[in-house]
């Protein structure tokens, strides 16, 4: 196997089990986790040299896991008393966690180099270099651990798909029908943990840190569907890790650096084009509308409301707020004249009608066919 | 500033510490009921990795490893960062975490793909960059502890002259949009206040203590009090509290400042969250089992009376609690003087009647209050207290109902 293909395959399959894993997180509100896992992870490395004396890589890395998995369950902890949301959870947890290693390394492992970046932080241009000979081939040892992680994910994804998606979208629900959501809770956030601490070993914390949450946020733009979004998700991780591999070497820079760049592109390009949600095209679609409805209410000899600058509904380009004068909003019109006053901004006495110097949109909001969001 | 740090019994360069680590707190708490009430207490984590390519384009701009061109371009990139993630919050439907998620992990990327780009040109001076951001909490000096205070005296100003907008924007923006305030003018301002602090918290003490230093005094303080004015004092005093107990601990147990702060901090929000009164868990636990033991009394008593003056087997009363609740109620009954065990079972003492008949007085009004409730006038709009429904209807009311009347409900709960 060449080093260029183990490369891409080590952070391909990587991008499968986050991909897989990451979209459950974002719809959850916790994407931040990996963040904290990856920093959560420091007191199980320091136990581990405490207990067992060794740097060696599969004591550091149930080491490890152990504490993720300390993290994540603190976190939906946390979480479930109802008094502490998830995003300050996030940031109460990792940081004692983080701590707490801090002084351990402190206290027990300041003569040795227990350096986070050399321990458990792996880089993933090292990955060809560390085989396992499995019948007479030499496969990279992150090859095997990740592609292990990853198929264990997509078992638990494919074995508890009905509980995994009613719990994440209406976990209240969930409960009615006998589906405890703090179960499905921590089966996820565990298999994060484990699917995380892995992959750190092989690829560095950024790569997964970057491939949970980017992609999943990507394909959340693209569709609605949880299987779609998870298929999206997991082939802009495989974009990521191919073209981040080409870019890197062009660029002569860090592999994994370049394959978060690239997932990030995917996301620009996604929140500016997706043709649901993207900012361009709702833009465009709005600027079709104003114009096909001006032109239907000229057919009509209507007196067409010219194609202004479209505004939320309520405000007005005297800022603040205004309120519609002269009734209630007919179809065919696009807008209402507004009751402030041209000029002076100032609003008049409610019973004033008219000669507005703004226009209040109402079109925007009962236009048919327009989804609510 | 200086007279407070000689004045304090501890040699100059703990007193420094300590001094900044309180106004560090007493800033952080301030700016972190913001971040926490507006669901951004990460926006510090996303900052201290979005830091990191304005250093280096600074860098690369500058050709030399200087503080002060590296300390504009990490801010400049960490205020880019926040303003990125407040606009993909507004004009999408990604989510806030979401956003601090990929701001974080885009810029974090790009700094890796610069600073290794840097490098493979083979430019010596790059050297040790990614660490210039981070201080350290041990490493404050005098110039630090002046600068946070000024910073915190300047947020206490603006929180004090925004009060009120900044109050109506944090609970309710859409009410708050609907009255004409500048709501992103608003935003803007806590966001600049949240940057500013984490920029200069980054700087000097460290991305991890600033993150921890921002939430805890706020999740504290939220757990005590339900109002704005207070938790921003609240959050400052423990803030500041948690700063001075951690620097002063880590100095006589010879460990890290930094860590044991964020330690000391994590303890305090696990005592808030499990002791504050009306919120905490084991507060609801505990009248939870109050609660429980009180109807258990309460059922058991009236199931006494209801088998006449005949004294009653254990057995034989409580239909549907375990035997064990009702044997032990019944223990806690005769130690209060309410039943007495003779040889064939319990029956009531004379307080014990009285308390019977008490219970079933309360029981009949309840029911005459759901049967009836909708044709008595009652003064107060809002549903009565259950467990006390005499006191919170008037005398005037219960009259009413008691001429009503009402009868149990079919459910063998109404006989409990």
């Amino acid at each position: 196997m060449s080093p260029a293909v183990a490369i891409v395959l080590t952070a391909g399959l990587t991008a499968t089990a986050c991909g897989l894993l990451g979209p459950l997180l974002v719809l959850r509100r916790e994407a931040l986790v990996g963040d904290a896992v990856s920093h959560s992870v420091l007191p199980g490395i320091v136990l581990v040299h405490l207990v067992l004396g060794t740097r060696a890589t599969l004591p550091v890395i149930v080491g490890a896991a152990a504490f993720g998995v300390v993290c994540v369950l603190a976190l939906e902890a946390l979480r479930s008393t109802g008094l502490v949301r998830a995003d300050a959870a996030i940031a109460l947890v990792f940081p004692a966690l983080f701590s707490l290693g801090l002084l351990g390394v402190d206290r027990w492992a300041a003569d040795i180099h227990l350096d986070l970046d050399s321990t458990i932080y792996g880089q993933i241009a090292f990955v060809p270099f560390r085989t396992l000979v499995l019948g007479a081939v030499a496969v990279p040892q992150s090859v095997v651990a990740i592609g292990a992680v990853a198929l264990v994910d997509l078992l638990l994804l494919v074995a508890f798909w009905k509980q995994v998606k009613v719990a994440t979208f209406d976990p209240g629900f969930a409960r009615t029908t006998g589906v405890d959501p703090t179960v499905v809770a921590r089966v996820l956030l565990t298999a994060v943990a484990a699917t995380a601490v892995t992959a750190f070993e092989a690829v560095g914390a950024i790569v997964v840190i970057a491939l949970l949450v980017v992609p999943a946020a990507t394909a959340h733009l693209l569709t609605d569907r949880l299987g779609v979004m998870i298929a999206v998700s997991v082939a802009v991780g495989w974009v990521a890790a191919v073209s981040g591999y080409a870019g890197a070497v062009a660029l002569d820079a860090s592999i994994g650096g370049a394959m978060g760049v690239v997932a990030t592109c995917c996301f620009v390009l996604a929140l500016l084009l997706s043709p649901q949600h993207g900012v361009l095209t709702r833009a465009l679609r709005r600027r079709q509308r104003v114009r096909a409805a001006g032109r239907a209410a000229a057919g009509r000899g209507t007196a067409a409301v010219p194609p202004t600058p479209l505004r939320r509904p309520g405000t007005c380009a005297a800022g603040g707020s205004c309120r519609p004068a002269g009734g209630r909003w007919r179809p065919g019109t696009l807008a209402l004249p507004c009751a402030r006053a041209a000029g002076t901004g100032a609003l008049p006495p409610r019973t004033a009608a008219g000669a507005g110097g703004c226009t209040t949109r109402l079109a925007q909001a009962s236009a048919p066919g327009r989804r609510s969001r | 500033m200086d007279a407070l740090i000689d004045a304090l019994p501890l040699p100059y360069t703990d007193a420094v510490v300590a001094t900044g680590a309180a106004v560090l707190g007493l800033l952080a708490g301030l700016v972190g009921v913001l971040a926490v009430l507006r669901r951004r207490t990460l926006v510090g984590d996303a900052l201290s990795h979005a830091a990191l390519p304005g250093v280096a384009v600074a860098f690369l701009l500058a050709g030399v490893k200087d503080t002060v061109s590296l300390l504009v371009g990490a801010a400049v990139a960490g205020t880019l960062a926040a303003v990125l993630v407040l606009a993909l919050e507004r004009s999408s439907r990604v989510r806030p975490d979401t956003a601090i998620g990929v701001v974080l992990s885009g810029s974090f990327s790009l700094g890796i793909v610069l600073l290794t780009h840097i490098a493979a040109t083979g430019d010596a001076g790059q050297a040790g960059l990614q660490d210039y951001l981070f201080g350290q909490a041990a490493g404050l000096v005098q110039a630090d502890v002046t600068l946070f205070a000024a910073l915190a005296a300047g947020t206490v100003v603006v929180l004090a002259l925004l009060h009120r907008p900044l109050t109506v924007v944090l609970f309710d923006a859409a009410f708050a949009r609907s009255t004409g305030l500048p709501i992103r003018l608003l935003e803007l301002v806590s966001t600049v206040l949240l940057v500013v602090a984490v920029v200069v918290g980054l700087r000097t003490v460290g991305a991890i203590l600033m993150v921890a230093m921002i939430v805890v005094p706020a999740v504290a303080a939220r757990q005590v009090t339900g109002r704005l004015a207070t938790m921003l004092v609240v959050a400052g005093v423990v803030g500041a509290a948690v700063g001075t107990a951690g620097s002063l601990l880590s100095t006589a147990t010879r460990t890290p400042t930094g860590p044991v702060v964020v330690l000391l901090g994590a303890g305090v929000v696990l005592l808030a969250l499990s002791l504050a009164p009306g919120r905490g868990v084991l507060w609801h636990a505990r009248r939870l089992r109050r609660d429980r033991r009180r109807r258990q009394r309460e059922g058991v008593l009236v199931d006494v009376a209801a088998a006449g003056p005949a004294p009653v087997a254990a057995s034989a009363l409580g239909a549907g609690r375990p035997s064990r609740a009702v044997r032990r109620t019944l223990r806690r009954l005769r130690r209060d003087g309410l039943v007495r065990a003779t040889g064939a079972g319990w029956s009531l003492t004379a307080a014990g009647q009285g308390a019977a008949t008490a219970v079933l007085a309360r029981r009949e009004l309840w029911w005459a209050w759901l049967e009836h409730g909708a044709e008595v006038a009652v003064g107060d709009a809002r549903e009565p207290d259950p467990d006390d429904l005499a006191g919170s209807l008037g005398a005037e009311a219960v009259e009413r109902l008691r001429a009503l009347g009402g009868t149990a409900p079919a459910v063998a709960g109404g006989a409990r």
